[in-house]
Parts: structure tokens; sequence; C-alpha cells
């Protein structure tokens, strides 16, 4: 695959706060990649950088072989969608779409046809005269998505496009989005903090985390063999425990000595272990490899989703069984369950539910986007 | 509850443009009186557009108005944004607060300061006048600024940030981009401070006053010079006019203001296209009425190698309005065709001798040419503030004769010409005082008119009233004297209406008071605006005061042979009869007074009352007329003032 866009090790600071700490990263010709983190992590400050609207304190920006650090916004290749769209109000539709043609001086007739080309892709065909303060949010996501592309950029940067849409809008455009990068064969580097979203579009995700990149890999990758216990975290749920490698393919925690599928660790060595929850089975206690208490049970429609207390350490489990709270339980873990990793510096911050609870999650997730 | 309501806002809508209505129906009034409407008449329109010194302060106004709005606008809109880019919090605030301050600042301060500064440093760089049109402009831009960045600034801090990044993300250079995207989101707010810093501009009177410079006279200057004699019903046409403009200009606002509240209200896509068309049609008519008056600006400003800086009181000069002589536009063409070179006669007016005296004793101006009062003239002939004349360049001096020279405030004739005089004398309404009483001061204290009784509100005036009664010294410095006209005062004072000084000519005009002591000269003009049940009649009681004002060069002049060739001008017959005729005051010009025409249009009565018969003006003159008196005697005779006032 060609190399599109290379950040080499690049560091940035805003008044003596270190925003992105060394950072290098290669996007690829027809990619779909996708930076993910909580607020604060540096994945929109990257987009700008890409986009030319910041410059780096150390390190450079490399566009089809040429450095581009001291290259303007309007000379790149690249262009933006933004978080809040930037659609011109002056400006109905039609122009809005054609302002960067204009720009260019392109010829009367090819603007039109280009405008109609784009307004096609984006479904927004009878719009032209419209005022783009009268089209709903997802309207407006569209004619901005449709202005950064008319000018077919290599690059197409989407800084949170869906944040401000609601959940099924979101679903739509996602698919939509990812239809669109198809039909053009345009890279796109999509900001967003919402794993999920990461997940089902992108061909690369690189999470990110306090200015620095946690892991880069497809979305399977980063699901089931996380780097480190905050992309184990931060990607789904998980079970995160303090183990020992007591040599290849053998691994102990909580008390009990498992079989693994991983090697190469050192002898003794202390590592994370992560137990997705919906990879735990429930069965009678006698017969579990690990015994415990249920202490909540909540229905989620598909599943149960069951915090269980195995000698202080609260599991989260996911189960189409019934259990009761009170209950007394077995589980049972396949070896290939088990996920090891090197330990880091996010040991032991995360992976234990004592103080789950979904609503406090979703509190936290509100939290972060509005300080966005 | 409601219909109180709807009264109470009615009253306030009629308290808000009672005065409004009044102005625009008298504008429309036949008759000169404020206090008469004798029928409908576009005349004073008509003379509006023939007075060429008024329309000359109207193109000045908006000159400067023009000017001021638009470096204003730029200027501010550019620091606007400049505000705007400050990240800093603190320097932010300041920045914020130190914009402020000129609104905040009393117009009394900004004036002085700014003239202060005008002076200052016109004199490290050794201008002879440091104040001119550029330093009008430059004030001006001063107290528009901070308005129009009041106006841009928050449509600046709306706007969506990444607006302009979009743009340059699309092509745009950051400048490009500014103007493709950022301006026209804030227009409105342009427009309004534009609109804002034009209107200012055209009313601002205070600091316009304290820095303005020779001939450069705006409209609000010359409609307050004009308080001398009394504003003319023109003005009213002309304050009409202008409020029906600046309402214009607001309606327009008002419609771009419309369409931005729709547009952020999300209305109906066809209305919007209506109201962008508005908006369009607004500013395009607000940019092309000021690229109109730009231009004219532009045409009309063409300037004359030679110039002359007359000053001189309000309506003090034949003007051209009412088909009469204009003055200083035929002076130009006789001095042309005459010298065969072109001068420029800059003409400005001031209301008071205490005004033209702070003016010129600022040092900021140079005049060539001042007409102040006698009183006036002791005091600046004391302070060095007078060039003597060189009476080869004035032949026709011979026209002033032997009587009126000599006079006591230049007893050698080596600094001033005459120009008029005036003698006070009392008036009344034969219709309401017995014709038998109407003899001496003694009117003034007749208890039968109690009531109908107006005395001047102005010390000096008000006591030589009784001490030409009790034929006492008006220039006195004995405390007794004074002291006796004070009883005089308190004794007349249940019998008197009012304290009045221009509020004289409506009160008299309609019959409100009945009698009053005045100026010949202006009981003329009375005469011509009494209303119908009025007559009014003067005389002349055995003692009373005269005044001279008389032509004089100060020690600023640029160039004093003009200054003289202009004099000697004024003195030959044509625009000597043309400004006696104007003013209504007497001359002590012989080529005037024996003048068979202009005693014919006079006619006896007239003439009786402007040039009485007298033994010798000059002897009567010297003992009547008000000297300068010392500050011990003035700070007395106003603590008897303020003890009458208070009683």
């Amino acid at each position: 695959m060609k190399k599109i866009i290379e950040l080499k090790n690049i560091t940035k600071a805003y008044d003596g706060q270190v925003v992105l700490d060394d950072i290098s990263l290669n996007i690829y010709d027809n990619e779909f990649l996708t930076l993910l983190g909580p607020s604060g992590c540096g994945k929109t400050t990257t987009l700008r950088l890409i986009g030319g609207f910041e410059s780096a304190d150390k390190g450079d920006v490399i566009f089809m072989g040429e450095n581009i650090n001291d290259v303007p916004p309007y000379k790149r290749n690249v262009n933006t969608v933004f978080q809040r769209y930037a659609l011109f109000p002056h400006l109905n539709v039609f122009e809005n779409v054609a302002f960067p043609l204009r720009e260019k001086k392109v010829p009367r007739d090819e603007i039109e046809q280009k405008v109609q080309e784009m307004l096609a892709l984006v479904a927004l065909t009878g719009f032209e005269t419209r005022s783009v303060t009268s089209l709903s949010g997802g309207q407006q996501q569209r004619v901005a998505i449709a202005r950064a592309l008319i000018s077919r950029p290599k690059v197409l940067l989407l800084d949170e496009p869906l944040a401000a849409l609601d959940l099924k809008l979101r679903k739509d455009m996602q698919a939509e989005l990812k239809k669109i990068q198809k039909a053009t064969g345009i890279t796109f580097v999509f900001v967003t903090h919402d794993q999920e979203e990461a997940l089902s579009m992108s061909d690369t995700v690189v999470v990110m985390s306090e200015g620095r990149i946690q892991q880069i890999g497809t979305p399977v990758d980063i699901y089931n063999e996380p780097e480190n216990a905050f992309v184990a975290d931060f990607i789904g749920e998980s079970n995160i425990l303090d183990g020992v490698m007591l040599s290849d393919y053998k691994v102990a925690f909580s008390g009990h000595i498992f079989d693994c599928v991983d090697s190469g660790f050192g002898k003794r060595e202390a590592v994370d272990v992560v137990v997705r929850p919906e990879d735990v089975d429930i069965v009678a206690e006698d017969k579990g490899m690990l015994k415990g208490v249920v202490t909540s049970v909540t229905f989620l429609g598909v599943h149960y989703e069951i915090i269980v207390d195995i000698n202080g350490f609260k599991w989260m489990i996911q189960t189409t069984d019934f259990v009761d709270v009170d209950e007394h339980i077995g589980l049972y873990i396949e070896p290939d369950a088990i996920h090891i990793m090197k330990k880091s510096e996010y040991s032991g911050l995360y992976g234990d539910y004592s103080s789950f609870s979904n609503e406090l999650d979703e509190l936290s997730d509100a939290e972060s986007e509005s300080e966005e | 509850m409601k219909t109180a309501s709807k009264v109470y806002t009615g009253i306030i809508m009629l308290f808000l443009f009672a005065p409004i209505i009044i102005l625009l129906v008298f504008s429309f009034n036949e008759a000169k009186s404020l206090s008469v409407y004798s029928g409908f008449s576009l005349n004073w329109y008509k003379e509006l557009f023939k007075d060429a010194e008024t329309l000359n302060a109207v193109r000045n106004t908006l000159i400067l108005a023009v000017s001021a709005a638009l470096v204003s606008t730029v200027m501010g809109t550019a620091a606007a944004v400049g505000i705007n880019k400050l990240r800093n919090k603190y320097l932010r605030m300041t920045m914020d607060t130190v914009t402020n301050i000129p609104m905040i600042n009393p117009d009394i301060i900004t004036g002085i300061s700014l003239m202060l500064m005008f002076v200052f440093v016109g004199r490290l760089f050794g201008a002879a006048t440091s104040l001119s049109f550029w330093t009008m402009l430059i004030a001006h831009i001063t107290f528009c600024l901070p308005y129009v960045i009041l106006q841009v600034l928050p449509k600046l801090q709306q706007m969506d940030k990444s607006l302009p990044e979009a743009a340059m993300d699309l092509g745009c250079t950051p400048l490009r981009a500014f103007f493709k995207v950022e301006v026209p989101e804030i227009m409105p707010g342009i427009v309004t401070g534009m609109i804002m810093a034009f209107t200012l501009s055209l009313d601002d009177f205070v600091i316009s006053y304290f820095t303005s410079g020779n001939g450069f006279e705006t409209l609000p200057i010359r409609i307050y010079n004009m308080t001398k004699k009394t504003v003319t019903p023109k003005m009213y046409a002309l304050a009409t006019i202008i409020f029906f403009v600046i309402l214009a200009l607001l309606i327009l606002n008002n419609l771009v203001d419309d369409e931005a509240v729709a547009k952020s209200a999300k209305t109906k896509a066809a209305a919007k296209k209506e109201h962008s068309r508005f908006r369009k049609m607004a500013v395009g008519i607000i940019g092309g009425v000021l690229a109109v008056c730009f231009v004219l600006v532009l045409v009309f400003s063409g300037r004359g190698t030679m110039e002359l800086n007359v000053y001189n009181w309000g309506e003090y000069i034949s003007d051209g309005s009412d088909d009469t002589l204009d003055t200083v536009k035929a002076f130009e063409e006789w001095y042309e065709e005459t010298y065969g070179q072109k001068v420029k006669v800059n003409y400005s007016t001031y209301a008071s001798n205490e005004d033209m005296y702070a003016k010129l004793s600022s040092g900021a101006v140079s005049f060539d040419l001042v007409i102040p009062s006698d009183y006036m003239i002791a005091r600046m002939l004391n302070e060095d503030m007078l060039l003597p004349l060189d009476f080869d360049n004035i032949p026709n001096y011979k026209y002033i004769s032997e009587d009126f020279r000599g006079l006591y405030y230049d007893p050698e004739d080596t600094y001033t010409v005459p120009y008029t005089y005036g003698v006070i004398g009392i008036m009344y309404n034969a219709n309401v005082v017995d014709e038998a009483d109407a003899t001496g001061w003694e009117l003034l204290w007749n208890d039968k008119y109690a009531g109908d009784i107006l005395q001047f509100n102005n010390s000096r005036d008000a006591f030589a009233t009784a001490q030409y009664k009790l034929d006492l010294d008006i220039n006195s410095t004995d405390h007794a004297n004074w002291d006796r006209a004070l009883e005089e005062l308190k004794a007349q004072r249940p019998l008197v209406k009012s304290y009045v000084m221009d509020e004289i000519y409506n009160m008299m005009e309609s019959g409100e008071a009945a009698i009053a002591a005045y100026y010949a000269g202006d009981y003329f003009t009375m005469l011509d605006a009494q209303a119908e049940d009025v007559d009014l009649r003067f005389y002349y009681p055995d003692h009373t005061n005269y005044f001279v004002d008389a032509m004089c060069i100060p020690s600023c002049c640029q160039n004093k042979e003009l200054a003289e060739i202009f004099i000697n001008y004024m003195l030959s017959p044509e625009p000597a009869i043309a400004n006696a005729e104007y003013i209504y005051y007497s001359s002590p010009n012989s080529a005037v007074y024996e003048d068979e025409g202009y005693m014919e249009d006079l006619g006896e009565e007239a003439i009786a009352i402007l040039y009485p018969e007298m033994e010798s003006f000059r002897e009567l003159y010297n003992k009547y007329a008000y000297r300068n008196l010392d500050n011990e005697t003035l700070s007395y005779i106003n603590t008897l003032w303020e003890t009458l006032k208070i009683s």
C-alpha cells in the first residue's frame, strides 16, 4: 500500500502543557483510519496538524513524500469536515458546495456539473437553492461532506462529524460515510471518541491517550489483542486482572492456574490478564475454576450483565443464563478467552467493576463529549 | 387597566415626539413666529436652499460625517478583529475597557483633551494653525471608533470560529477568507456601526466645537452661533429634513437587523430570500448614499490659492438668502477681477464675544479678521491680541464719519473700523400698554403692567436699566452705586414676568409679555413676526446703552494685507448697504445712511428708530457704553445679582 501521510515524531504543547508526545503514524492510500480516544487525548490536534491549522513544535508532517510543515491549509491537498460543519450561512447549498471550485476559478458549467454530481452522491439533489440554516443536522452534515469532497482531495479529515446527530441518524450516517469512502476511494481520517463507531467503520484504528498512541491496528486486532490495560478498557468491556506468567501457555491469576494461548514472556513475569465478559461461562459452583457470589444482575435485552465478586475483585460477565443475586456460582474460562498483556503505566487503573454502574458510564460519556 | 396603559403609552409617545411634531409643523409655517401658525408654506425650505453659508455648513457636516464613518468603520472593524483574536483574558478585558472609555467620557473632556493635544502637537511642529478639517476628522474618528467596535465585536464572537478555517481549508488565503466569509457574517454589525458613526458625527457639537479650525464650520456649530439673533425657521426646515433622513437610515438599519434575526429564527426559504434582498438593498442604498456624498465632497472641496479666514457673529453678514447680496462670494469675485488672483474666504461664526475670545486665545486657530464688540476690543487690546491697521489699504475708511471715530476703546483709531452700532430702547405692545405710560425707563417699573414686564437675565444689562433710570454711572466702581441699583431692581422684581435673553423674541412676538428693553435692530425682527393681536412699538428713554461692533485684525493673522482689503471692501457702498439691510442694525457708514435708496426702503419709522437724532454719538457713547470693569467690581455685581435672583 502507498503511504500518503507520514507523521514523524510530532510533539506539540500549549502553554507548557504537552498535548502530543512524540507521535509517529503512517496513513495509507484509500484507507479509512480512525483516531480514537477520550477527550484531551490529542486526536483533534493531530487532525488539525494534518489540516495545517496547527504547527508542530517538533517533528515532521510528510505528505506524499514531501515535508509540508510550512505549507498553509489553503495549499494542502487535504479537506476537512468540521465538527459543527462550518457551513457558510450567507451562501445557499449550491454555493457552499461550489465554494472551493469558485476559489479555483473553475469554469461555470463545470462547476454546475460537479456540484450536481456531489449533491447526488450525498443524496441532496433538489436542495440547491435552500438556505443552509434551514436544513436539518443530517442534511447540513451532507453539505459539509459534499463541499469538502468536491475538489477531490487526497485525504478527507473528519472531526467528530457525527457527534451532534441523534443515535438513529448517526447509524445511518456511519453507513453512508463508509459508502462514500468506498465510492470515491479517498483516504478518510476520522476522529471520534465513540469506540463502536470506530470499530464498525474503520480499516485501521489508532487508539490515543494522553498525547500518545497506545495501539494501531485493525478493529479486530484492537479488540482481541489489546496492547495494554487502557486499550482493553477503552474498547469494549474487560475484566483486567493481575497475573503471573508461570511458563509459556500457563498463567496464574485469582488464585488459579489457567491454560492460555500466549507465550514469549519471561519466567514468573507479572502481567495484565484480560478476560472479556462475554467469554466467561457460568457453571455450577463446584465445577468452576473460580467461585464467586453474584452481587448484581441487569437485564439488557440480548443478555444479562451480572457482577460477580471473586475474592473481593468484581468481574463483569455477560450471559444469557439467568442467575439470581446472592447466588454462588462457578466460572469456566477457555484458554483462548484469556489475553495476556505486558504491564504498563495503565496497569491497575482499569478492569475492576467494583464501582460500576451503567448510569455512571453514560454520565462520564456525556461529560467528555461536552468538553470537546 | 388596559385603557389606562394605552393612555399612558399615548402620553409617553406624545412627550417623546411632541417637540419634533412642533418643529415639523412650524417648518411649514408661513410666518416667522413660533407662536402663530399663519398657514402652510414651503417658504422656509426655499429660504434654506438659498442660504449659501448654511448649505456650506451642511456640506461640511456631510463631508465630515461620511469620512469619519468610513474611516472609523474600517479601523473599528480591524480593531474588533484584533481584539477578538486576543487569547489572553486579561489583555482582552483591558482592551474592552480601554475601548469603552471614550464612550463613557463626557464629550466636553474628550473635546478639550483633543484640542490640547492638537495644539500641543501643532506647536511641536511649529504650525501656525493646528486646528483644521483634519483635526476635526481625527476627533470624530476618535469618538466614533468605540461604537463601531462595540457593534462588530459581538458579531465576531457569535460567529462560528471554524468558519474562517473552513474557508482556508477550501482554498482561501487568510485575507480572502476574511473578506469572503467573515465579512458577510459580521456585515450587520459593520453596517450598524457605520450608521451609528455617521449619525454621531452628524450631530456632534461639543467635541466639534473644541476641535474645529479655520473656516470649517459644521451645522451644529453654525446653528449654535445663530443664537446672537434668533434661530430662523429655515433651520426648522433643515432640522425636519435631517430628522427624516436619519429616520430613513434607522428604518433601513432595522431591516438589516431583522434579516439577521430572521436568519437565526429559521424561517421559510422564501421569506429568507425576500429578506436577503432587503438587506442587499439596504446595504446598497446606504453605501450608495455615502459614496455620492463622498464624491460631492471631493468635487466641492477644491481650494483656491489664497485664503482669508473670517470669524464673525452668526447671521452677521449678508449671505445671499432672500435675494440679498452674497457678500463673501461677491468679495471673492471682485478680488479676482481686480487683482487677477483667486481668493477663498473661509467664513466661521461664533455666538458670543467670550466664545470668540476663548477660541482665539487658545492659540489653536488663526483668523485674519474678527468683529468683536467694544468691551471685548478693549480687553483684547489690553492683551495685545490685535494688530494696528494700515489705513493706506483702507481708503474707504473715509465713509466712517467723524462722529464714529475716537471711541473710547480705540481713541486713536489705530486698530478698529466700526461695523455696526446699536442702541437699547424699550418696546411695548400697544394693545396692552397705554400710549401715555410709554415714556422713560419708568415703564419697566409701572405696576399697572405687573406680570407683563421682561427684564434681562444678565447682570450687567439688568443693573444698567436701573442705573439709567436713576441717572447713575453704569461704569462706576463705587459699591454704593450698585447697592442703590439693586434696591431698584428688588422693587421691580414683583412686576417682572421673567428674566430672559433669547426667549424675548417669542414672548414679545406672541404677546405673552408686553414690555421689554432690547436693541433697536432686533425690534424689527420681532415686528416682522408679531402675532395678529400684537402691536409692537418702540421708543428711546433719555439715557440708554450703546454698543459698537468693529472689524479688527487679530495678532494671529496670516495675511494682513488681504484682511485690510476685505475691510475696505466691506466699507464700500454696495456690500455695506447689503449688510445693513440684512443685519438690521444701525450702520456707522455714511455711504449707507446717506444713501437715498436705503433710507427710502427703511421708511420714516425705521429711520427714527435705527438712526435717532443725536447731537454727538461719540459723546453719548463714551458716556453710556459699557466699559470693562475690574474684577473686584464684577464679582461684587455678581454677588448682588445672586441675591436678587434668590430673594
